[in-house]
């Protein structure tokens, strides 16, 4: 049991977080160009729980099929650490997405986007690492990104199979660049998000405050990291959770 | 300096001027460029068409300006269909007058 709601929990982080391709770091992002949505991305997350220690190493490759159309999928390696076990580590369940644009209002040095998204996790992960359920997610991602700042946020229901409660998710984040927007970009972003996620059935809630900074240093690469603090945490098991990552365009 | 030196020298200065001299500014207006890093596709599908020798973005005003060295070979409508095809809107396209482009014989 107690493997299985340190599993949850990494799971709940996982459809919470780890699919978004943002440039806000936890939050989704309503544009599918360049690096903004568009670039490959991996990062390392480090989660700190009272259950026990987690890495998480996803690569997440995305592929526009037309301007609004975006598919692509996620391929997580997953290491456990438990208090009371052996460390065990084996790749994460497969998740498939696609998000299609539904608005878009340009105007002169800002944009306001909003688009539908889908996200199929199939159990496909090894059994000591990964929740054996699979996952379905709906989520409106929408944005109103200008020249001096970007406000983004996400709502979405998770559907989970396996008698597992099903659960909805928030996530708001603010952006703003500390470097003058120029091109080809030389760019350092600050970010604060909140990452929510509601569990239904069993009523819990957990959301992160998650600050992070972000450095472009071309137009095809950047590094970036964030903490997650829970402020509100019903389960009282997370510490905090660390990231560090990186996105680059191949094309 | 030896006059063969000197020979390749005057060509090269002469290649750099021919090449100055035939190159004409296109300004479009482009709505929706908020974040440098999204305007890689924009620059990479400019870039495709013929004639177009640099991109220059101008993200406050929201202006690409587009050193063409062959502006028969572009027109308005390639240039909106390439800025749509990246994502964004494209607004007033500005060619340069007959009396500001290059003669063909520079």
């Amino acid at each position: 049991m107690k493997f299985l709601s340190f599993g949850i929990l990494i799971y709940l982080l996982f459809v919470q977080s780890l699919s978004a391709q943002g440039p806000p770091i936890f939050t989704d992002s309503p544009l599918l160009l360049g690096l903004e949505g568009g670039g490959i991305r991996t990062f390392g997350k480090y989660i700190s729980t009272e259950s026990g220690q987690t890495y998480i190493q996803p690569l997440v490759v995305p592929y526009n099929v037309t301007t609004d159309f975006q598919i692509g999928g996620i391929q997580p390696y997953v290491f456990l650490s438990p208090n009371n076990g052996e460390s065990q580590s084996g790749f994460g369940n497969f998740t498939l997405f696609g998000k299609y644009s539904i608005i878009q209002i340009d105007g002169r040095a800002k944009t306001f986007r909003a688009l539908l998204k889908y996200t199929q996790t199939f159990s496909t992960g090894a059994s000591n690492v990964s929740v054996n359920a699979n996952a379905s997610q709906f989520s409106i991602v929408t944005g109103y990104i200008t020249i001096n700042y970007g406000i983004y946020g996400t709502v979405g229901y998770t559907i989970v199979s396996n008698d597992l409660p099903d659960n909805l998710i928030y996530n708001f984040a603010f952006g703003y660049p500390l470097l003058p927007q120029k091109y080809p970009p030389f760019q350092l972003n600050i970010f604060l998000e909140l990452n929510g996620t509601h569990t239904l059935d069993v009523n819990k809630h957990l959301l992160f405050v998650s600050p992070g900074l972000q450095l472009m240093t071309s137009s095809t690469f950047l590094i970036e990291t964030g903490v997650q603090i829970p402020v509100v945490d019903d389960r009282n098991t997370t510490k905090f959770a660390f990231t560090l990552g990186i996105r680059f365009l191949f094309i | 300096m030896k006059p063969v030196i000197k020979m390749i020298l005057i060509m090269f200065l002469l290649g750099i001027s021919s090449t100055l001299a035939q190159s004409s500014e296109v300004k479009v207006r482009v709505d929706g460029l908020s974040c440098p890093f999204c305007a890689y596709g924009l620059e990479k599908k400019l870039n495709d068409l013929d004639g177009v020798d640099s991109i220059f973005i101008d993200f406050e005003e929201g202006l690409v300006l587009m050193q063409v060295t062959d502006l028969e070979n572009i027109s308005e409508e390639e240039i909106r269909t390439k800025i749509e095809e990246a994502g964004f809107t494209p607004r007033e396209i500005v060619f340069p007058r007959k009396n500001e482009m290059p003669d063909k014989d520079d």
